[in-house]
């Protein structure tokens, strides 16, 4: 029993409100509470962490393994280096991606923007499978 | 929260297995002269880009503090590199 419904029938032990008084505040107090998650289904995903990369590789007949765990704070705090590129590196950027064929106007890439995207890796799972090598990049 | 320790553990084909462990906050107080400097250089080189002074020593702050956790496994053959930041 918790307090809250204590206090209502310790009012109504000292006739302080009468049993359809008690009744009213029991109900209200019932409709307030939240419902009860039933098993695990209701509990929120937990937020990914880290950011895995695992590569396996065979090369000339010997095995390669790469496995590397970043942390997705690491993530957010890199692109925050965005902010830090100097305008009139920007655009000279800017020019060379245009001369490549990749018209991509860098000054209107926000930090928001990228942190937006990183918010997002958590559902991302990258596989690639070749003969000789498997690469797999998801979040965790 | 800072990182505290850097361990670095080396497995060769030959021989011993090296294993390196680096606490963090002890490397930057013995550095602390150097990293003063390194400082300085920094400001000004941010002053000459016109890059806000405070805000790249923020970043560079908050990157370093995201370190811990940090892992890099690398295996060829029976050689095999791990380096871990916690």
């Amino acid at each position: 029993m918790n307090e809250q419904r204590k206090d209502i029938l310790g009012l109504l032990a000292e006739g302080k409100i009468t049993p359809d008084e008690a009744e009213q505040l029991i109900a209200a107090l019932e409709r307030d509470q939240p419902p009860v998650a039933a098993g695990s289904e209701g509990r929120p995903k937990a937020k990914a962490k880290y950011l895995r990369l695992e590569v396996d590789t065979l090369e000339n007949g010997e095995p390669g393994r790469v496995n590397a765990r970043v942390p997705l704070q690491l993530l957010r705090a890199g692109v925050r280096l965005a902010a830090l590129i100097p305008p009139q590196a920007l655009t000279r950027a800017n020019a060379e991606l245009g001369k490549s064929g990749v018209p991509i106007d860098l000054t209107q890439l926000k930090p928001e923007q990228l942190e937006a995207l990183v918010e997002q890796l958590d559902e991302m799972t990258l596989e690639v499978d070749q003969p000789d090598a498997k690469v797999r990049i998801f979040c965790e | 929260m800072m990182p505290q320790l850097l361990t670095v553990r080396v497995n060769r084909p030959r021989g011993r297995a090296i294993r390196i462990w680096v606490p963090v906050l002890p490397v930057i107080l013995l550095l602390s002269p150097f990293l003063i400097l390194a400082a300085l250089a920094a400001a000004v080189a941010c002053l000459v880009y016109r890059v806000k002074v405070t805000q790249a020593f923020g970043t560079g702050w908050r990157l370093f503090c995201a370190l811990p956790g940090t892992r890099f496994d690398v295996q060829e053959g029976r050689t095999a590199v791990l380096v871990s930041i916690r």
